[in-house]
């Protein structure tokens, strides 16, 4: 465990955010989606953590903040699974390219 | 840590805090166990009366000095004040535009809900406002955010309603996520959350090329997070999607209070983290952000083009009205990118007539939008004939947006373009932008004139205005005015009470 | 670059795995191929559903109260986050981190009311 650089980990946490960040840019299912944005903010708790781990200064703080960051995407997610389920209900679909009632 | 600790702090800083998290928890429990049958507007209320409370509280501590509290992650210095008190004044007058709001599509199930998810969102601005830690910064960013993305989906048997709460969930997450990863390589290369340790720390430590590269990394994946939630071009496309589906109230309250704290949340981290890090590897090379300004130019650039081009062709108030704010954005972004001596009285004094001008504007939309059962621009035609004093009220406001002598805009403009010109090197070429789409921004704005004035009335049916709203529309004419004529009102409380904001870094 | 080597190393072996994991399966259904007769008929294409008759369609909607329940249970799920240090560490914190606590968890229990009242945690 110890012979893994610190780089090893944040080329994951890079890797795993791309990974998100193109799920949440292409993906026609909505629930897919909110999988990749939690996909992009657990690479941030893996970045965090391994900061503080082997960072410039080790400390605590950044598992602090990763627990933080966790609870808040908890919090999101049910939020946004409860609009979509709301969303669902009117609308008998949850594809993101027929959310277009609006446009102008 | 001990008791005797805990009881050191000064937790009396924390009152307006205290007593709007107080009021939100009260209404909850109160909405719960009150009978169903009971109007709901008393709970509305309350609210009013707590942040009132609240901003009472705020000016009582005007002249403290910089007090911090629990390790410096709670910081009350003038920044914070000053931005405390748009946001509360700001939310007051959008918790009264909630109270006259017509519950209907299932919202009169949720009336409760409707009024303190506002109080839990003013929360957290005002806790962005005075934080002194990225955690409690993103905590508070986080709280608005999602209290404003349920909001936005309140009237959740409104298509429309879901599926813009949708698209802000979908675009807030992604924001957050971003922003976040921004701030995580910020916190490796310190190894501090605290942001005034982070600025100490960036200061000496001078910096190999990877770890400047880093930081610019860092730099640009926060600005783009926050611009997200700035609603600055290219990230806008959200906006008006959401400012059309959402619920008018919280269509004000995104503009005003959500505007007016992404703008903290990014003079907080910006100026503090990366004002103090030198750009390249030399002690006395200039800081970062004045190093890359230029990208914050172009982003102010490209939202005041394109917010108020595509403003031209809308047909909907509500949508008109998001590429207006997002217009208003970039005017603010100016102000921030030429950091001059007047930066922070600028974006302060903007902020504060936009919030006046925009509710008022606000009140009247949801008015109009309530009687004519459509946001389109033809409810508006034949307003004078049909309610004289209200449509003059309304071209108040508009003429006041658009930046007409003799308004709080056209002031608001005038200091940010002449803080444009105050720093070496001059910005001439925003500072044209900002002109030339001020002509362009007159076109839509008048277009509503014309309807008002010049178009034949559809029905000749009068309005009954709640007491409420004529509380919002007298508070924002009388102070669109009287910042307009008497600018000086407002920048003497700034310069008395707060001292050009000298304390922000201390 | 001693540290970079053992770290190389290691995935090594995860790439052994992986090799094994792909030649297994793919030699094994090779070898069935190879061996087992080829007689096909009707019968044998039919759904195999425990030696019953396939009635009805094969997906099958959970009912909507499950996914509630779902969104609740992560939530409170989430906050034992901050419950877990807070008693690992009771002792170090003290009274401070006590009363903490207990304004966290009366929130908590606001959240719970909260379901309680609106009918959440009825099975209808």
């Amino acid at each position: 465990m110890s012979g893994v650089p610190a780089s090893a980990f944040l080329s994951l946490a890079l890797i795993l955010f791309c990974i998100g960040l193109y799920g949440a840019l292409t993906k026609r299912n909505t629930v897919i989606v909110l999988v990749s944005i939690e996909l992009m903010l657990n690479a941030v708790n893996i970045n965090l953590v391994t900061f503080s781990k082997y960072g410039m200064m080790p400390n605590i703080t950044g598992q602090v903040f990763a627990l933080f960051a966790m609870s808040v995407a908890a919090a999101e997610a049910a939020v946004g699974l409860a609009i979509l389920f709301a969303l669902y209900r009117n609308k008998k679909s949850v594809n993101i390219d027929e959310m277009d009632a609006m446009k102008n | 840590m001990e008791l005797e600790q805990l009881l050191d702090f000064k937790w009396s800083i924390m009152t307006p805090e205290f007593i709007i998290l107080g009021v939100a928890t009260l209404l909850s429990i109160l909405d719960l166990f009150m009978p169903k049958s009971m109007d709901r507007k008393i709970l509305g209320w309350i609210g009013v009366a707590g942040i009132a409370a609240a901003t009472v509280s705020l000016a009582g501590f005007i002249d403290e000095p910089v007090t911090s509290i629990l390790f410096d992650t709670f910081r009350l210095d003038s920044f914070a004040k000053a931005f405390k008190f748009i946001l509360l004044i700001g939310s007051l007058f959008v918790l009264l535009l909630a109270i006259s709001f017509e519950k209907k599509d299932g919202l009169a199930e949720f009336a409760g809900e409707f009024y303190y998810l506002f109080l839990t969102a003013l929360l957290g601005a005002m806790f962005m406002a005075s934080s002194g830690d990225l955690i409690t910064l993103f905590i508070g960013l986080e709280l608005l955010t999602i209290s404003s993305w349920v909001l936005v989906g309140v009237t959740k048997r409104n298509k429309k309603s879901n599926e813009s709460a949708m698209k802000y969930v979908i675009n807030g997450g992604i924001s957050t996520a971003i922003t976040l990863f921004g701030l995580s390589y910020i916190y490796g290369l310190t190894g501090t959350t605290n942001i005034k340790d982070m600025s100490g720390t960036l200061m000496t430590m001078g910096g190999s090329q990877n770890q400047l590269y880093l930081l610019a990394i860092a730099f640009f994946m926060t600005l783009v997070g926050l611009s997200f939630k700035l609603a600055t071009a290219p990230f806008h496309m959200w906006a008006p999607d959401v400012y059309e589906g959402a619920p008018t109230p919280v269509t004000a309250f995104l503009s005003i209070v959500s505007k007016t704290a992404g703008f903290v949340i990014i003079v907080r981290i910006f100026v503090s983290i990366f004002g103090s890090v030198p750009a390249t590897g030399a002690q006395d090379a200039l800081p970062m952000l004045l190093h890359l300004q230029d990208y914050i130019g172009f982003l102010a650039g490209a939202t005041m083009i394109i917010g108020n081009v595509i403003a031209l062709r809308q047909r909907n108030i509500k949508r008109m009205f998001a590429y207006s704010s997002i217009a208003h954005a970039g005017y603010i972004l100016v102000a921030f990118t030429s950091m001059s001596y007047f930066t922070f009285d600028a974006i302060w004094f903007y902020l504060l007539a936009y919030l006046f001008m925009n509710v008022g504007a606000f009140a009247i939309i949801q008015l109009v939008g309530a009687k004519a059962g459509s946001d389109d621009i033809s409810a508006y035609a034949g307003l004078y004939r049909r309610a004289p004093i209200l449509a003059v009220t309304f071209a108040v406001l508009i003429l006041s947006l658009a930046g007409i002598p003799g308004t709080a805009g056209f002031i608001g403009k005038l200091n940010i373009f002449m803080g444009a010109f105050a720093t070496e090197p001059a910005h001439y070429v925003l500072a044209s932008i900002l002109i030339a789409t001020s002509v362009v921004s007159y076109f839509y704005y008048f277009g509503i004139m014309t309807q008002m004035f010049f178009r034949p009335a559809a029905d000749d049916s009068k309005f009954n205005i709640p007491v409420a709203l004529l509380v919002v529309l007298i508070g924002s004419v009388v102070g669109t005015i009287a910042l307009g004529i008497l600018p000086n009102i407002a920048f003497d409380f700034l310069h008395d009470n707060f001292m050009q904001f000298k304390d922000f870094l201390q | 670059m001693e540290l970079l080597n053992l770290y190389q190393n290691n995935y090594l072996i995860v790439f052994v795995f992986l090799c094994l994991g792909v030649i297994l399966p793919v030699v094994a259904l090779f070898l069935g191929k190879l061996l087992r007769p080829y007689k096909p008929s009707e019968a044998k294409y039919t759904t195999y559903e425990s030696g019953i008759e396939p009635f009805h369609d094969s997906r099958v909607q959970f009912n909507v109260r499950y996914y509630i329940f779902a969104l609740m249970f992560v939530i409170f799920d989430v906050e034992t986050v901050f419950l877990y240090p807070w008693a690992v560490a009771y002792d170090n914190l003290g009274i401070f981190a006590l009363i903490e606590m207990t304004i966290f968890v009366f929130m908590l229990i606001i959240g719970l009311v909260y379901a309680w009242k609106k009918k959440v945690l009825k099975w209808i």
